[in-house]
């Protein structure tokens, strides 16, 4: 089930990078962890590790509930531009996200074979097009995103490459604050250019 | 003994919340302050701190020496930060308070032995630098604190990216321990999956190259460095840029006990890119900030790369002189942009009495000692690296690919050498007298440091010995 | 023989029901008095009674191609995957078959549209032309890939192979070959965030536009071509998506077989209500995702087996 659940977390994220409107790649955004939640369960369960099955909970209401509704809420606010042409057009990204798919695939080809090979691929397949995302895009909640979904690729790699760190949760908690500072940091640049 | 050391920054924490203007002339006492646990942790053996997860070792101590000395001189320097620029006194608080949580987290990822606390670190140091750039209320200061922001926080995510890569590599062969440097270092051998290794390597490196501005990067720093106050610059080539590059000291230290030939090719591929662009950027500099900080990245890449050719003794020479030189030049730059930004011509007269000659006499020697005029450090270092790296070209498969490589970068190091003799030409000779002022604080700073650089000069010994 | 002959009847009659139903569903939802299912089959026997009228600037073409619309597609129906796994004729076509004769379809309706020499037949034409160039290489991808899980490369055997033993370890590709085909199912069939059947705004149709000046018996035919069409691709859809059921007795597996595809319709009716239709120049976003899922779905499956 793990498998299915990381496939879907690629494809939303392949979906987001299409979206052109601030409010939807907001909620692909939600869904994206909500897949990455799953799939943190259902590794927790198959391997039976408590502390993975916590952070896929939290990850559950932090992501994919808290932060986008913020994220919302910023926008509301702010009045952001909700028009969000990516920069890089659509008939160039049909052909670079295969070939960073493609790329990462046959990449992680020589590492001995494991069952944790795939997902690291897929880890790094997931990094790399949120790189797009953030490049693709000149407006700044589109970057955040951009951001948090590196994020989430950060935490996919953990968790299924590992098979669950002891200092991972740290880390993640860590991950987690260098994402609110983003967020506030959002806030700030409002506030500075209405005064 | 390793507690002591965040008392420093701490109490720099704590009094930045009274009123800064009364008791900044007593915040570099309380920053030398931080010597003392220096120097105990010179004098024991200790080495291994809270279940391994600290390890100051000798390679930990020298740098977190220099960094001390760094930090006193930037503390010094802070005190006259207000004559030089228009800042408001919430905001000269603000920047004491981030300067003290940024010593914080440079401190733990020095002496971090964990990879995910070194990673802390450096995330702590990385954020508490957005809002020192952001002190400075201009709109393109603005722009850049978030695009520091941005690129900053890929750099991290990518380091993290790698370490976890690492671990997961390193795991089925060490064990939960494989989070520590030194058991990394000790089990190398013992890993089967060294192609995952590997790669975890490329995440981390291209992550602190980005962070350092090497190729394509180059330019983000020096944007970043001209938005903010000058003491920004500073604490980021004297010691950002040295907490990232322990980190890369470290790994690269394991990496080539497992594939050195891989780990040389991406290095010098890298640096021949990064240099290849950085010597002509550094031809159209047209001011001061720009021409420094593009000079930093010129030289992490001369100590990225001294280190994988098995300079261990130049590399260090070269960061520390490096550590030195370029925080001393960033600070002087209050005094020689005080005309406007675009005024080298001249910028080097006008100076009155004895902190005038003074002044004037020690950037001379500074600007000078950076691009590598005997007697400075940076001579001795480059000579060592340069003679390491014809050691290592000779030992490997591909003699004339390593000369000509070699021979290339010497030929870019000469055109930023003659940039740099222009601009001094230009300031010293030509232009006209304006009258500059100089103050008691940044002068003891530039002393400490020109101290320093000489005490440098004699330690050679002790260096040698570091690895 | 007589369940195969029955099977392909009772798809040619009730195609029509479902479109109309499609159309019920959602005057329902939006608190409209909902029509008749049957209305289809009362619009077909109004047109057949009307008289058939042409341009006069049309040349033979015209009568020729509503026959060539109808019949590829009427092709592809015997060709399709049975609903019950004893059928009589499993067929040995592959996707560039199936493809092939969607396309030739398409390409008589596209000459229809520019027989007629009115301005909207052109723009009709050349957006359907735009739109089936990019759904062409995804479909074949969707089914090529589909059809490797299978292990065969026959579409009937193909499902019959899923039915009997699913592939639980290749569930990620499975999923997005279904997501890719199902945007591929609402674009190839004109639905609402690609077209609009029902509007005749000259800024939006596009499947309208072509069949703007044909009447009376050809329109019947062109109208019962797109309903035949929709069938197949539901179809196409429950073999692959939903194989379950096509070890019942015949009449059962078909039963079985019209409720999935009734499920499909509801579920684009769902869809039709809830979104816009796209502008044309965002088309291509949606379909760029189709065709990198459809990649997608080939590549993990053959290079990470997953």
């Amino acid at each position: 089930m793990t498998n299915f659940f990381i496939g879907m977390f690629l494809s939303t994220l392949i979906t987001a990078m299409l979206t052109t409107r601030l409010y939807r790649l907001i909620a692909w955004y939600a869904v994206n962890s909500l897949f990455l939640a799953l799939a943190a369960m259902s590794e927790a369960v198959r391997i039976q590790d408590e502390a993975m099955l916590i952070s896929a909970l939290l990850t559950l209401v932090l992501k994919s509930a808290l932060i986008p509704y913020l994220l919302k809420h910023f926008a509301v606010k702010f009045q952001a531009e909700r028009n969000i042409t990516p920069s890089i057009k659509v008939q160039y990204l049909i052909i670079l996200i295969p070939a960073i798919l493609v790329f990462t695939f046959y990449l992680i080809d020589p590492i001995i074979a494991g069952a944790a090979k795939n997902y690291i691929s897929l880890a790094i397949a997931s990094l790399f097009l949120s790189l797009v995302l953030m490049i693709e895009h000149r407006n700044v909640f589109a970057k955040v995103i951009g951001f948090l979904s590196l994020e989430n690729a950060l935490f996919l790699l953990a968790m299924t490459a590992t098979e669950g760190m002891p200092m991972l949760i740290e880390l993640g908690i860590f991950v987690d604050l260098l994402m609110a500072v983003v967020i506030l940091n959002l806030l700030f640049k409002k506030e500075a250019s209405h005064v | 003994m390793f507690e002591a050391l965040f008392l420093p920054p701490l109490a720099i924490l704590l009094l930045s919340f009274l009123d800064i203007a009364k008791i900044k002339r007593f915040l570099p006492i309380v920053s030398a302050a931080i010597f003392i646990p220096v120097l105990f942790l010179f004098a024991s053996d200790h080495i291994l701190y809270y279940h391994d997860l600290i390890a100051v070792d000798k390679l930990a101590k020298f740098v977190l020496l220099v960094s001390s000395v760094v930090s006193i001189g930037v503390t010094l320097a802070l005190e006259s930060l207000e004559k030089h620029v228009a800042i408001d006194a919430k905001d000269y608080k603000r920047f004491y308070r981030f300067f003290a949580l940024f010593w914080i987290g440079m401190i733990i990822s020095v002496a971090a032995n964990s990879m995910g606390i070194f990673w802390v670190g450096l995330e702590l140091a990385t954020l508490s630098t957005v809002y020192m750039i952001k002190t400075n209320k201009s709109a393109f200061a603005h722009h850049e604190a978030w695009n520091y922001m941005i690129v900053g926080t890929i750099a991290i995510a990518l380091i993290l990216f790698g370490i976890i890569l690492i671990y997961a590599a390193a795991k089925p062969a060490i064990g939960e321990e494989a989070m520590l440097f030194s058991a990394l270092g000790a089990h190398i051998h013992q890993i089967r999956n060294s192609y995952l290794f590997e790669i975890g390597f490329a995440f981390v490196a291209v992550g602190s190259f980005v962070k350092m501005g090497f190729f394509p990067m180059n330019l983000w720093l020096a944007n970043i460095e001209r938005a903010a106050y000058y003491p920004v610059a500073a604490l980021f080539s004297g010691l950002l840029e040295s907490a990232i590059m322990v980190g890369f000291f470290r790994f690269a230290h394991i990496a080539k006990k497992l594939n050195e030939s891989h780990l040389i090719g991406f290095t010098y591929i890298y640096a021949l890119l990064t240099l290849f662009i950085v010597a002509f950027l550094i031809y159209r500099a047209k001011d001061f900030m720009r021409l420094f900080s593009l000079s930093g990245v010129e030289h992490m890449v001369l100590i990225a790369i001294f280190w994988v050719s098995g300079g261990y003794f130049a590399a260090l020479l070269h960061f520390a002189a490096h550590a030195f030189l370029k925080p001393a030049l960033f600070i002087s730059t209050g005094v020689l942009e005080s005309k406007g930004k675009y005024h080298i011509a001249g910028a080097l007269r006008g100076y009155k009495g004895v902190k005038g000659t003074l002044f004037f006499i020690l950037v001379g020697f500074f600007m000078l000692a950076i691009i590598g005029l005997p007697p400075s450090p940076i001579f001795f270092s480059e000579i060592f690296g340069f003679g390491a790296m014809v050691e290592m070209a000779k030992a490997s498969h591909h003699l004339l690919l390593m000369f000509g490589a070699i021979a290339f970068m010497l030929l870019l190091l000469a055109v930023i050498f003659y940039k740099f003799v222009e601009v001094y030409q230009s300031m010293k000779y030509e232009g006209s007298e304006e009258p500059k002022e100089v103050y008691a604080s940044e002068m003891s700073a530039l002393a400490l440091f020109a101290i320093a650089l000489l005490a440098l000069l004699v330690s050679f010994d002790y260096i040698e010995h570091i690895v | 023989m007589i369940a195969y002959i029955l099977w392909i009847a009772v798809m040619v009659l009730t195609a029509p029901l479902f479109l109309s139903l499609i159309k019920m569903i959602k005057m329902w939802l939006l608190f409209k008095k909902p029509l008749s299912p049957l209305q289809g089959y009362r619009d077909f026997s109004k047109l057949l009674s009307k008289e058939v009228l042409i341009s006069q600037e049309a040349s033979a073409i015209t009568h020729i191609a509503p026959y060539m619309v109808l019949a590829p597609l009427v092709v592809v129906l015997f060709l399709l995957p049975p609903p019950s796994a004893k059928s009589f004729f499993i067929s040995f076509t592959d996707a560039f078959t199936l493809t092939g004769l969607v396309a030739l379809s398409s390409f008589f309706l596209m000459l229809l549209g520019l027989d007629s020499a009115s301005s909207f037949g052109g723009i009709g034409s050349s957006r359907e032309a735009f739109i089936s160039a990019l759904v062409e290489p995804a479909m074949i991808l969707v089914i090529f890939a589909l059809s490797l899980m299978a292990k065969n490369l026959g579409v009937a055997q193909a499902t019959i192979n899923l039915a009997h033993h699913f592939p639980i370890e290749h569930l990620a590709s499975f999923a997005f070959a279904g997501i890719a085909f199902f945007i591929l199912l609402i674009a190839e069939n004109g639905r609402i965030p690609v077209d609009n059947p029902e509007t005749h705004l000259e800024l939006t149709m596009v499947h309208e536009a072509m069949i703007l000046d044909i009447s009376g018996w050809y329109l019947a035919l062109v109208e019962s071509a797109a309903a035949i069409k929709f069938m197949i691709f539901a179809s196409l859809f429950v073999s692959f998506f939903m194989p379950f059921g096509m070890d019942a007795p015949f009449l059962v597996a078909l039963l079985i077989f019209l409720l999935k595809v009734a499920f499909v319709a509801i579920l684009v009716a769902l869809i039709e209500v809830n979104t816009a239709k796209l502008r044309l120049f965002k088309v291509p976003n949606l379909l760029g995702l189709a065709i990198i899922f459809a990649f997608l779905s080939l590549i993990s499956y053959y290079i990470l087996g997953a």
